[in-house]
């Protein structure tokens, strides 16, 4: 009982960005949990966007725009539509669920399991790096300072990333070229 | 050692091969392909001649990005010559009407660029965009066998796993920026030294270093990593197989080694024991189950394996001797294997599989690549036994040819930390691998078979002589590549 009240009094504490944090927080992982429930393949992939959209708002509140507006044009837009593409044309039947053994899923769930305690208990005990608001600079995490720093220190990288898109677009183009004698969709 | 910072136009060998891999995706415009395989040599052997042009100097480019030294220049160097040696091994991909030989040429000179970032990387990203740009190539090359399900079964197979193995070694190198507040191997070194010093927890750092640890040991193919090599390398065109068993294992070796000796040093006492482990497991499944392999190009995906376990000992011994050792190792088995692969892309290429008995072609592998392959080889094809041969004893590690002095060198490495029962288990298991590798040497020389004079062009013959003398010249005078470093 005593814990508990020390906890409502530390959820009293909170600043807005604080509530904001937590409410926010909630409604991630509610959404995070319905994509592995969710019976029906295009709910789960509606709920992995909402997920997508909260996790947005977590960037709006560590000050990092671009991130957040990039999170939304590239993972809740191009790639879940590509998801929902992909779904409707695999036109997946409730029959296929069968297909895992008790074995694997008790295998999954304790490998899982283990990894969550881990990782939980490590995070509990890790020094987290804090901040300082008085001389925090407000423009961290901004396009302005992504760019001066994209384009200075990680030129290099930045630059190299184009051989690795170009390596993906010659790849794809290849093998999904229709040879003489393939069938016509 | 002073660090000279040059941001200009020294880092020949990445620019040059980005721009002659755009080069060649234009000169697959023309109706002839003679001129593809001329081309990706040349552009490879300028390449390697730029990779040199520093010796001796250590420069660090672009704001810590990329290191380059004598060292980083010897991979380097062995990656660009087994590539050079692949590349000129491929020559019948000009009649194959499926095959697209400019944009596989084109992918290999791009995905060296990811080798040659692997090697050299100062800064986590570095590493990291070095990895995808030579996994990405892997899994297109894998599966460019396009008519071919294991091929195609085997690209998906390597793609779905090796993204998960990137995801985990990215979630590793955020870890490791969350607790050191710093991409740079350095400044993590400098953080693993002071902190281990200060006392205070280092649970965030040790989660971020098994992660990454663990993404790049898939990549090296170490086990209990290592479920996807055999169907892989198995399902891939022999020409990728041998690019892949070599250049990117090379490439991951370097890797691991930069981020050990660099970073990770100061805490030697807390990730020696888990890679002790991960090598004897290596080691062990390896060799063991090489041993029941029917097919010679699945036993060379394990054999793969188990020199990985190998290569994986001098990582355990991490010393200033284990930096020459590793490089040393990478050529040998760089050298053999590409030779083993050269000989079985010809005996295969004579036995198509008869549909009759196999059923439908395009389901299974199009060539035959069983040990029974190889009876009586040698009778009619000399040359072609004795290289196979050579390359065969050098992978066992028989003294006189390189493999032997790499096993040494890796050897002594380790000794020197004390991890004797460790060297016990690997010594066993050589022998358990000179079981294996003997099966393909008694194949061509002791057992009938009805293999007819095999044809090789020219230009095959020279390259697989070379990687003979190349393989005697280090196992009898290895002080020649030692001298080097």
């Amino acid at each position: 009982m005593n814990q508990f009240n020390t906890f409502l009094a530390s959820f009293k504490n909170l600043t807005t960005a604080g509530y904001l944090f937590y409410g926010l927080g909630l409604i991630t992982l509610i959404s995070a949990i319905s994509v592995v429930t969710a019976k029906n393949p295009i709910h789960s992939v509606l709920a992995l966007i909402f997920t997508f959209f909260c996790l947005t708002g977590h960037y709006m509140l560590l000050n990092a725009q671009f991130l957040a507006i990039v999170n939304i044009i590239v993972y809740a837009g191009a790639i879940m539509v590509l998801f929902l593409f992909a779904i409707m044309f695999l036109n997946l039947k409730e029959e296929d669920e069968e297909a895992k053994t008790n074995v694997t899923k008790m295998a999954a769930v304790i490998v899982g399991g283990v990894l969550m305690v881990l990782l939980l208990s490590i995070f509990n005990y890790a020094p987290v790096g804090t901040y300082n608001p008085a001389s925090f600079d407000a423009k961290t995490g901004l396009v302005e300072r992504l760019g001066i720093v994209l384009y200075s220190d990680y030129i290099l990288p930045f630059e190299l990333a184009s051989i690795l898109f170009l390596v993906a677009m010659v790849g794809a183009v290849m093998l999904g070229k229709r040879e003489a004698g393939d069938p016509h969709f | 050692m002073t660090f000279q910072t040059y941001d200009c136009l020294q880092m020949l060998p990445i620019i040059l091969l980005s721009l002659s891999g755009i080069a060649l995706l234009f000169l697959g415009f023309q109706k002839s392909r003679a001129l593809l395989l001329p081309a990706t040599l040349l552009f490879l052997v300028i390449a390697f001649v730029a990779n040199f042009l520093d010796w001796g100097k250590t420069y660090m480019y672009f704001r810590d990005m990329l290191l380059v030294n004598n060292l980083a220049m010897i991979f380097t160097g062995v990656v660009l010559l087994s590539t050079f040696m692949v590349v000129s091994l491929s020559g019948s991909l000009a009649d194959d009407e499926d095959a697209q030989p400019a944009e596989y040429y084109a992918i290999l000179l791009f995905s060296l660029v990811g080798a040659i970032m692997m090697i050299g990387f100062e800064n986590l990203i570095m590493l990291f965009v070095g990895v995808e740009i030579l996994s990405v190539a892997m899994y297109i090359l894998t599966g460019s066998d396009k008519r071919n399900l294991r091929s195609n079964e085997a690209a998906l197979k390597y793609f779905l796993m090796g993204a998960f193995a990137t995801g985990i070694l990215l979630f590793g190198i955020a870890l490791l920026y969350g607790a050191t507040g710093s991409f740079v191997l350095s400044g993590i070194g400098n953080y693993a030294h002071s902190a281990t010093n200060a006392g205070g927890s280092m649970l965030l750092f040790y989660v971020g270093m098994f992660m990454l640890l663990i993404g790049m040991l898939f990549k090296v193919s170490a086990a209990p990593f290592h479920f996807w090599t055999p169907d892989v390398y198995d399902g891939a065109p022999s020409l990728f197989t041998a690019y892949m068993s070599t250049v990117v294992k090379t490439a991951g070796f370097a890797a691991l080694l930069r981020i050990l000796s660099v970073s990770f040093s100061g805490v030697y006492d807390f990730w020696w024991v888990a890679m002790a482990v991960v090598t004897v497991l290596t080691l062990l499944i390896g060799n063991i189950t090489a041993v029941y392999q029917a097919s010679f190009k699945r036993m060379m995906a394990y054999s793969s394996i188990s020199h990985a376990g190998y290569l994986l000992i001098g990582l355990v011994g991490l010393s200033q001797a284990s930096k020459p050792a590793i490089a040393f190792y990478s050529l040998a088995y760089s050298l053999s294997t590409i030779a083993a692969f050269g000989v079985l892309m010809l005996v295969a290429r004579n036995r198509p599989l008869n549909a009759a008995v196999f059923g439908d072609q395009t389901t299974l592998a199009r060539t035959d690549e069983h040990y029974d392959a190889f009876n009586g080889l040698a009778r009619k094809n000399p040359l072609l036994g004795f290289v196979m041969a050579v390359s065969m004893l050098s992978l066992a590690g028989i003294p006189l040819t390189a493999g032997f002095w790499g096993k040494f060198m890796v050897f002594s490495a380790a000794a020197d930390r004390g991890a004797v029962w460790l060297l016990v288990v690997a010594v066993l298991m050589s022998a358990v691998g000179i079981y294996y590798y003997f099966r393909v040497v008694i194949a061509m020389y002791f057992r009938e078979g009805q293999t007819d004079t095999i044809r090789v062009a020219p230009f095959y013959r020279i390259v697989l002589i070379a990687a003979t003398v190349l393989t005697l010249a280090l196992g009898l005078l290895p002080n020649l590549f030692q001298g080097l470093i």
